[in-house]
């Protein structure tokens, strides 16, 4: 039973990861795209990025905090 | 060396392909105590974090000691830390009164640089940010600053804005304030320390077993023979995972403060 648990523990944050991995996917791209526009904005563009893909990644964070109190 | 022993305990090379640990809590542990003052027992852990400690307050002591015309070039370099995190976050996300601010910011960032790079500093090899204690305690504070913060500058008006947004359509706005509501008040403390935590104990994690294994196959390579060569490319992949986690220690300590500040921004001026 524990490992059962721990496997679909492990699915579970494995599909938690694929909306996150897009999200960044296109936040970074249009970061780039922008900064090749742009280039004397590429400052406030990374701040901005950063950001971007911090809350982005949050969803995979708690996916991840799931596989391990699961 | 005691973390090589711990992670290589159960390994056997001749069977094997990677060395796993038993239990991976135990590359995180360090219950025994090295010395105990009175009731207060000192591990690993501890003393690592008051080195942090006093490395932070040398660096800025014996940098910004003694301030000339021409500083020296160690001045500079830590002069160009304390301007990044001042001009670069604190000022440009808070605006001119993120001034106020920057001291906490700048010591959240180099005790958070300083506490990462300790995941590859020889000899210690351990982040103390991989202690979910740390990164909760940092984030509870800058969840306290940031309440407080919101709540002096608005009074109960902090809260109307989150709970009750004018911008959404009036049959959205209990939905979407609670949303907002647990956002801000719940997974935001969880996740900024959850990110530091997970970066942390996810490179150190790769650290080891990769490199640890390479160490172990390379190393036995008179009981096991030609199977050593297992070991060459644990090795390379480790040393590359090394760099990267360089890149990583820098960037979790710089998002952490950039999200510390916007979370500020956003208790100074609620309606942006």
């Amino acid at each position: 039973m524990e490992e059962i648990k721990s496997a679909i523990a492990l699915v579970g944050y494995g599909l938690g990861a694929i909306g996150p991995g897009i999200g960044i996917g296109i936040v970074v791209g249009n970061a780039i795209s922008a900064m090749a526009r742009q280039p004397e904005a590429a400052g406030m563009v990374r701040t901005t990025m950063f950001l971007g893909i911090a809350f982005t990644e949050a969803l995979a964070l708690i996916g991840f905090v799931l596989f391990f109190i699961a | 060396m005691e973390q090589l022993i711990l992670a290589s305990g159960g390994c056997d090379p001749a069977n094997d392909i990677i060395c796993r640990p038993d239990n991976v809590i135990e590359l995180f542990e360090f219950t025994d105590p090295l010395f105990t003052i009175g009731p207060l027992h000192f591990t690993r852990t501890v003393i690592l974090i008051f080195l942090a400690m006093f490395i932070v307050l040398a660096l800025l002591f014996f940098g910004l000691r003694g301030r000339k015309l021409i500083p020296s070039k160690f001045g500079v370099m830590v002069e160009s830390l304390v301007s990044f995190v001042r001009d670069d976050i604190a000022v440009s996300i808070i605006g001119p009164e993120g001034v106020r601010y920057y001291p906490w910011l700048l010591s959240l960032f180099m005790f958070i640089l300083v506490g990462n790079l300790f995941e590859i500093t020889p000899f210690i090899n351990f982040p103390i940010t991989s202690r979910m204690a740390l990164p909760g305690f940092l984030s509870l504070l800058t969840w306290v600053i940031f309440v407080f913060v919101g709540f002096k500058k608005n009074g109960f008006g902090y809260l109307g804005p989150l709970v009750w947004p004018k911008t959404v359509p009036v049959a959205l706005r209990p939905l979407v304030g609670l949303i907002e509501f647990v956002s801000t008040f719940f997974l935001r403390p969880l996740t900024l320390a959850v990110r530091l935590f997970a970066n942390m104990v996810a490179g150190h994690l790769m650290l080891t077993l990769l490199l640890v294994s390479g160490w172990v196959f390379l190393s036995s390579v008179g009981e096991i023979g030609i199977r050593s060569v297992i070991g060459i490319p644990w090795f390379v992949f480790g040393l590359g995972i090394f760099v990267f986690e360089i890149v990583v220690a820098v960037l979790q300590a710089y998002i952490f403060t950039l999200l510390s500040a916007v979370y500020v921004q956003s208790s100074v001026h609620p309606e942006h």
